[in-house]
């Protein structure tokens, strides 16, 4: 990783890349959300297809509770990936099941949840700020580059190839079963299996996405980018790359700007896809497509 | 010994949000034959189709005698389309028929595959079209033509000409006659018009929650131009 971070380095200096470039810290970003993009603008128009869009909300905050509960279990604060990832899945799995059997609405189940996780990750956080620094914690809720490490990067890499591959396999299936679940089930699609597999990939995708987005603004990078999308897309395929290039666009001005004005990048991130999906909905009227 | 009837459904009751919809029916659907079931609304047609298809829970047996393909080709009275979804004509026909994720593109067999099942549908050209733009019988058979390939052994249809102006109807009917003299299928449908009956049924049975009368569309329907329910419930 060092090379690359060399060779970036060497090339921003002579003014091929972008000066910020010339920081490791930065070039860290740029890949992540090089990385990030594709995963989760991939990702975001099947979560408005099945309307996850609250779910991930709620992952979000789960995460602060899964935070917390490594912590305590002393894992360190760079990495507190068992309780992250474990907490998360639980949740989301917990969430699909009771909503598998139960008649409530799910954005109610889902508002249950959200509140149980929360309510426990405040009373757990308030126990572990005795023992860690208040702000090591709040760069996970809202992200920072600055705590990004090569770990990290490698297991983003990681996850997001394993998820991209799993979506690929299931897709169509998927689709599907958004569209319609009836007709899913009668072409011989699974439909627990596909709710299941894909709440389980989103809660990955998301999971490890947390540290350079911050749990509180993740949500916005799965949902954003395909509401800013079907103000334009005419297809799925359209669908499909204007949520990655929207994705892309807000992630890398971003990092600019959170460079720039020393903001935090999740912030800065969000307020970039805000400035897509405003400016794709301007676009669609103009286009009379929306 | 005789051949068995494709389709054969014994002491079928289904219970749906705790009240009966359907209660001890026995109907039996004749290898190759198109068995129209009839009844006014709230007779338990759409249940028993859910049962069929194993959508719905029941008691009773539904057993199914293929021979061929085992193939069960679907047509749902309403098919709401989500409007979140930009999806066209082409890719949800593509969704079902390559394993390449349809937002990377549709590969050129599946391409000429969904052009050929859209022309014998007679919607040649409207590949690019977006599922939410359609009409009700334009969407009416895209799904049509979705559930005839690969050719269904058995076909179920949930009132495919419910909305449909006269000709698209016909044209629908033909679709399905066409299916079954030339594919071989055997066609469940459920209909309320008795004009559609004369025309297009071998067997009827009349349902009001259990069967009121089953045989050809002449010694269920009378010589009357109407259904015998027209008015109400009988």
């Amino acid at each position: 990783m060092d090379r690359l971070y060399a060779l970036l380095a060497d090339l921003a200096a002579r003014g091929v890349l972008p000066e910020p470039l010339r920081y490791p810290f930065v070039a860290r970003g740029v890949l992540a959300v090089l990385l990030l993009a594709p995963l989760l603008g991939g990702l975001s128009h099947l979560v408005v297809a099945r309307r996850l869009a609250f779910f991930s909300t709620a992952l979000g905050q789960a995460a602060l509770t899964g935070i917390t509960l490594g912590l305590l279990a002393g894992e360190p604060i760079q990495a507190p990936y068992a309780g992250l990832f474990g907490f998360c899945l639980l949740a989301a799995i917990g969430v699909v099941y009771v909503k598998r059997r139960s008649r409530l609405p799910a954005d109610t189940l889902i508002g249950v949840f959200t509140a149980l996780a929360l309510g426990l990750g405040i009373c757990l956080l308030v126990a572990a700020t005795k023992q860690f620094n208040i702000h090591q914690i709040e760069a996970v809720m809202f992200g920072s580059l600055l705590t990004v490490t090569d770990t990290d990067l490698l297991l983003l890499l990681a996850v997001a190839l394993g998820v991209l591959a799993a979506l690929a396999r299931y897709y169509n299936a998927l689709l599907l079963d958004s569209a319609s679940p009836e007709r899913a089930r009668v072409a011989g699609v699974d439909g627990a299996r596909v709710e299941y597999l894909f709440v389980v990939l989103l809660t990955l995708a998301i999971v490890v996405s947390l540290k350079i987005i911050g749990a509180l603004l993740v949500e916005a990078l799965v949902v954003v980018p395909a509401a800013a999308a079907r103000n334009l897309a005419r297809s799925t395929r359209g669908y499909l790359a204007w949520s990655v290039a929207c994705a892309l666009l807000a992630g890398l001005g971003g990092i600019w700007f959170s460079t720039r004005f020393r903001v935090p990048t999740g912030g800065a991130v969000v307020l970039g896809l805000a400035l897509c999906f405003f400016a794709t909905l301007a676009l669609g009227r103009g286009r009379g497509s929306a | 010994m005789a051949d068995p009837p494709l389709l054969e459904i014994t002491d079928l009751t289904v219970v749906r949000d705790g009240h009966v919809a359907v209660e001890r029916a026995s109907i039996t659907v004749a290898r190759g034959s198109i068995h129209l079931v009839v009844g006014p609304n709230g007779a338990g047609k759409s249940s028993l189709v859910a049962a069929v298809l194993g959508e719905a829970a029941f008691s009773g047996t539904v057993r199914c005698h293929f021979r061929g393909s085992g193939r069960v080709g679907y047509v749902p009275q309403t098919f709401p389309v989500d409007p979140t979804l930009p999806l066209t004509v082409a890719e949800l026909l593509a969704l079902t028929r390559q394993r390449l994720p349809v937002c990377l593109g549709l590969t050129a067999k599946t391409r000429a595959a969904v052009a050929a099942l859209l022309d014998r549908v007679g919607l040649a050209g409207i590949e690019r079209r977006r599922l939410g733009a359609l009409s009700g019988g334009e969407l009416r058979r895209v799904l049509l033509a979705d559930s005839m390939d690969p050719d269904p052994e058995l076909l179920v249809l949930d009132e495919p000409a419910s909305g449909l102006d006269e000709p698209s109807a016909q044209r629908l009917e033909a679709l399905v006659r066409a299916l079954r003299d030339e594919r071989g299928a055997t066609v469940l449908m459920v209909s309320h018009d008795a004009s559609q009956v004369r025309r297009l049924a071998d067997a009827v049975t009349w349902i009001d929650r259990t069967v009121r009368r089953a045989g050809t569309p002449a010694e269920v329907l009378g010589d009357g131009g109407a259904l015998p329910f027209t008015g109400g419930r009988a």
